[in-house]
C-alpha cells in the first residue's frame, strides 16, 4: 500500500501550477488585441503526498482527482513531483477523491473538504483514532458496563 | 420504594445513554461485517431505502503476465496454459466509511452481497486480450460497491481438486524448456478496498450492471524481467532458477509437499511469504487474512 499523505497549505500567490492555470488567466474587457495577463491570488489548496512502503516517494506518478459530485469522472490528471507531492484546488465540499498509480502499485485516497476548500480539520487518513476518539470510546465503554451493571441489579417489583 | 424507583431510573437512564455511546465509538474500527462470522451465503440484508437493484459482476483478473506471457526476473519465459484459481466467500461491500486495507479490519458496511458457492476458474483462458474471467453474477441493491473480500480454497472438484493455486504451463531459457505444474493448496484471504486503476468499478446503478475485480499480481512471485533488477518487483521475487533446479530433465510436477521437500528452506519459505501479496483490487493492495496469520 502506498499512504497518501496530506498537507493544508494557503498557496503563496507566486505559485502557479498546470491545475491552476485556467482560473488564473483573464484578459480585461478593454484589453488591447494580443495582450495577455497573469494575475494571482491566494487560494486554499489541498496537497497529496504519496510515497512507497519503503518510504520512497511516488515521484512522477499518475494522479487522478475526482469531485464529489462525480467520483467516476476524473476532474483532474496529472503527474506528482519528484518528491510524489500533487496539489490542486478543491472547487465544492465533499468527499474528494485522489487516486495516485506508477507501475503497477496504486492507492486512492478521500479527502473530506469543507466550505472553505479546506481539508476537514478532524480528518485522519492513518486510519487511527485521534486522542478525542479514544476518550469517548474510553467512556462509552464505561458507561455500557456502569449501565449495564445497574440495570441487573435493580430490585425485581 | 423511593429509593428503588431513583435506582431504576437512574438505570434506564444510563441504559439509554451508554447504549448509543457504545455504538457509536465503535463505528471507527468495528467490524460488523466479516467474513468470519457473517455467513456469506445468507441472503442479502435489506439495506436502502428503495428495492432498487442491478447485476453486480465479479471478475478475476491475471493480468497480461498470465494472459500473454512474460520474462521472470531471472530470464526466464513464462507461458501459462491453464491458471487455476477458486474463490470463495466472495463479498461485495457498500463500505462507510470508505475500506482501507493498509489500516486492516474489516469493511464498516450496511450493504454486503455475496456469491454462493466456490468457484473455480482459469485465468489463462482465453485470447491474450481477453476480458478478465467471469466468476459470478449477483443481483445487488443499487449503490457504489467500494471494497472486496474472497478468500482462495483448496478446490474440491476437478480440475484442480485439492488445490488452491495451479500453475501449468512452460517456461523457457536459452535452449532449455520446462512443463511446469505448480500446485498449491493454502488457504488465503483477501480484504480490499476500492479498485484502483484506469476506470473506477462498482458503481451500480438501478436496473444496470457494474463489475468488480479480484486481480492477482503474479509479477510478485516470479518478479518482471523488465523491471530493473532493483526494483522491489524483482528483489522480492522468488523467479524461476530455484523451481528450473528442482526439475526433472525438463519437467516439474510438485505439489506444496513436495515443493517443501526439495526446495531449499529459503527458497520455499519465500514462495509461500509472496502468496498473501498476490491479491489485489487492480493496482490497490488488499490485506491478507488467512495465511500471514497462520
Amino acid at each position: 500500500m502506498e499512504p497518501l499523505t496530506l498537507k493544508r497549505q494557503g498557496t503563496p500567490g507566486y505559485w502557479i501550477s498546470g491545475v491552476l492555470c485556467s482560473s488564473l488567466l483573464a484578459i480585461p474587457s478593454a484589453a488591447q488585441a494580443h495582450g495577455a495577463h497573469i494575475q494571482s491570488r491566494n487560494t486554499p489548496a489541498i496537497e497529496i503526498q504519496a510515497h512507497y512502503d519503503s518510504g520512497q516517494p511516488m515521484a512522477e506518478a499518475q494522479v487522478q482527482v475526482f469531485a464529489p459530485n462525480d467520483l467516476q469522472t476524473p476532474l483532474l490528471r496529472g503527474l506528482t513531483d519528484g518528491e510524489g507531492r500533487f496539489l490542486f484546488v478543491p472547487d465544492q465540499p465533499g468527499d474528494w477523491e485522489i487516486s495516485v498509480r506508477q507501475a503497477g502499485h496504486g492507492d486512492i485516497a478521500v479527502v473530506p473538504v469543507t466550505l472553505e476548500g479546506t481539508v476537514t480539520p478532524d480528518y485522519n487518513n492513518s486510519g487511527e483514532l485521534t486522542p478525542v476518539q479514544r476518550g469517548v470510546v474510553a467512556a462509552a465503554v464505561i458507561w455500557g458496563f456502569v449501565g449495564t451493571a445497574l440495570f441487573f441489579r435493580r430490585g425485581k417489583p | 420504594m423511593r429509593t428503588i424507583r431513583t435506582i431504576r431510573s437512574l438505570s434506564k437512564l444510563i441504559l439509554s445513554l451508554a447504549i448509543p455511546s457504545m455504538l457509536w465509538a465503535c463505528t471507527p474500527t468495528s467490524t460488523p461485517v466479516s467474513s468470519e462470522s457473517s455467513d456469506p451465503t445468507a441472503p442479502t440484508p435489506e439495506t436502502t431505502a428503495t428495492d432498487a437493484v442491478g447485476e453486480l459482476e465479479i471478475r478475476a483478473n491475471g493480468e497480461d503476465f498470465v494472459r500473454q506471457g512474460f520474462e521472470t526476473r531471472d530470464g526466464w519465459q513464462i507461458n501459462f496454459d491453464q491458471l487455476y484459481v477458486t474463490l470463495a466467500a466472495v463479498t461485495a461491500y457498500q463500505s462507510d466509511p470508505p475500506f482501507d486495507a493498509e489500516a486492516g479490519g474489516l469493511p464498516i458496511a450496511q450493504t454486503t452481497v455475496s456469491l454462493e458457492d466456490p468457484v473455480t476458474v482459469d485465468l489463462a483462458a482465453g485470447e491474450a486480450t481477453a476480458d478478465p474471467i467471469l466468476v459470478g453474477t449477483v443481483t445487488a441493491p443499487a449503490g457504489r460497491y467500494n471494497a472486496l473480500s474472497w478468500k482462495m480454497v483448496p478446490a474440491t472438484a476437478d480440475p484442480a481438486t485439492g488445490q488452491t493455486l495451479w500453475m501449468q504451463g512452460t517456461a523457457t531459457k536459452d535452449d532449455r524448456r520446462i512443463d511446469f505444474i505448480i500446485k498449491l493448496n493454502p488457504t488465503l484471504g483477501f480484504v480490499c478496498g476500492d479498485y484502483v486503476g484506469d476506470d473506477r468499478k462498482g458503481f451500480l446503478d438501478a436496473d444496470g450492471t457494474a463489475d468488480l475485480e479480484a486481480t492477482f499480481h503474479f509479477d510478485h512471485l516470479f518478479g518482471d524481467g523488465e523491471a530493473p533488477p532493483e526494483d522491489e518487483i524483482n528483489t522480492g521475487a522468488l523467479g524461476f532458477d530455484p523451481l528450473a533446479a528442482i526439475a526433472e530433465g525438463n519437467t516439474l510436477d510438485l505439489d506444496q509437499a513436495g515443493l517443501e521437500a526439495q526446495l531449499s528452506p529459503a527458497d520455499y519459505d519465500r514462495l509461500m511469504g509472496i502468496l498473501p501479496s498476490l491479491g489485489h483490487v487492480g493496482e490497490g493492495h488488499c490485506e491478507e487474512t488467512e495465511l500471514a496469520r497462520s
